[in-house]
């Protein structure tokens, strides 16, 4: 039997207006208004980077993201160089989205980066390339053993403290990149920088690296301070670049436009 | 003066209407308004009323709500003038406090906090009021904070209401908010 005769070619189905030829899977931080923003979360694999001053939220941010995510059975890992992880988890029980049982149950896992070093035998104020390797290599078999899906290093700026040499971390966080990438596993760098720095990271060349930058800082009007988030840079996806004004209430981080009066920039 | 509280029963939720005293009577009408967001709606199955008091401390409004004998688990404050008047010293369980008036984006962000926190199938915004607002904002500034606000509420299916006191001063704010709300409702009777 002949095949049927091909009729007239059906026309496409329509997209959406400035829709992505390709859609890459999200990684939903689970933070309100921060999937919105980011037109459904994090391209799964990224490194984005989380820069800002004191004070601002960063590390908040970055356990909600941890939180949520273990809640949804992506097991998460936080590496603390800063703040015991003792002292972290302390201070998430007060937040009402913590659940003591991720941590137990070992979906939510801290580790404490100088504890590492010192088992890994990684004692040179500044560390050679084979420390280097070792702390690359050590951070990549914990996320492939753990099967880790998200992953926050709080903070990059303390590694890189120890790095030191433009070259060294760029290579440091484009092998650390890759080896998260291909593990599926999307990760946050906190950034310290001073409340007035024109970058976003104390070096100047992790900004380049990364996939992503969210800023965070504080902002004055009329002598009150208000937190401010941006997204100013996202590979993978498109997003929404205007300011927010964040709050960290009980139930998370909460976000609403940063209104300006009609107002320009500076003004 | 007609029935307040029956007429904002009738309001849809995800509609907002301006409540508008009348200066000369002012203090009849405010009870009015408080009697009729605060008993009547906040009386309703499954109603919860988030109240935004800017004109006075949570502190005065939820006195006046207990002599009306509205239930504490049906209200909730969003004080944005005790600590600038440092009236903070003990504060009421079923508020959150905003530092400033001039946060207005704090402001929405306690309003969203407490939507999350107590999702209620009838859900009541009582923003009191304009005018004390626009004391501490400029213009364009609360005409965006209100478009917004509106916009989000509105979209998320949140009865508004806004109490405005008819002044000259308030002229100009009242016909930006003429555009945003779906009704106007005169507490002296009529609409």
């Amino acid at each position: 039997m002949d095949a049927p005769a091909a009729g007239p070619a059906e026309p496409a189905a329509p997209r959406a207006l400035m829709a992505p030829a390709t859609v890459l899977a999200r990684c939903a931080t689970g933070i309100g208004g921060l999937d919105d923003v980011l037109g459904g979360g994090l391209p799964r694999g990224n490194m984005i980077l989380v820069a800002g001053s004191v004070g601002t939220g960063k590390t908040t941010l970055c356990l909600e993201f941890l939180v949520r995510g273990a809640e949804r059975g992506e097991r998460s890992l936080f590496l603390s160089v800063t703040e015991a992880s003792q002292k972290l988890i302390q201070n998430l029980s007060t937040f009402e989205f913590f659940r003591p049982d991720l941590v137990s149950d070992g979906s939510l896992v801290f580790v404490d980066l100088p504890a590492l070093y010192d088992k890994l035998g990684l004692e040179h104020e500044e560390m050679t390339s084979d420390e280097i390797d070792i702390l690359i290599r050590t951070i990549r078999d914990l996320v492939q053993t753990l099967g880790v899906k998200r992953l926050v290093l709080d903070s990059l700026t303390s590694v890189c403290y120890r790095i030191r040499r433009d070259e060294a971390i760029r290579d440091f966080m484009l092998r650390l990149g890759q080896t998260l990438n291909q593990l599926g596993c999307t990760s946050l760098l906190v950034s310290e920088i001073g409340p007035t720095e024109g970058r976003y990271s104390m070096h100047g060349v992790e900004e380049a690296i990364v996939d992503g930058v969210v800023l965070l800082w504080n902002t004055r009007r009329q002598g009150d301070i208000l937190r401010v988030l941006q997204v100013v840079k996202m590979r993978g996806t498109s997003h929404s670049r205007a300011q927010y004004v964040i709050e960290l209430t009980p139930i998370g981080l909460l976000m609403a436009p940063h209104l300006k009066g009609g107002r320009p920039e500076g003004a | 003066m007609a029935d307040i509280g029956e007429r904002l029963r009738g309001l849809p939720g995800g509609s907002a209407a301006a409540l508008k005293l009348d200066p000369r009577e002012y203090a009849d009408h405010y009870f009015a308004v408080l009697n009729g967001t605060l008993r009547d709606l906040g009386s309703e199955t499954d109603a919860h009323v988030i109240y935004i008091t800017v004109t006075n401390p949570a502190s005065f409004v939820w006195s006046l709500a207990q002599a009306l004998d509205v239930p504490a688990s049906r209200i909730s404050f969003v004080d944005v003038i005790s600590h600038i008047i440092m009236n903070y010293s003990n504060p009421l369980p079923n508020a959150t406090y905003v530092e400033t008036p001039r946060a207005l984006e704090e402001i929405m962000l306690r309003v969203d906090y407490l939507l999350r926190k107590y999702p209620h199938p009838r859900s009541v915004v009582v923003v009191d009021s304009l005018n004390a607002l626009a004391i501490h904002n400029p213009r364009e500034l609360l005409s965006e904070f209100f478009h917004i606000f509106l916009t989000n509420l509105k979209s998320r299916n949140v009865l508004t209401l806004i109490l405005v006191t008819s002044d000259e001063e308030a002229g100009e704010l009242e016909r930006m908010l003429n555009l945003l709300v779906d009704e106007t409702v005169d507490v002296g009777g009529g609409r």
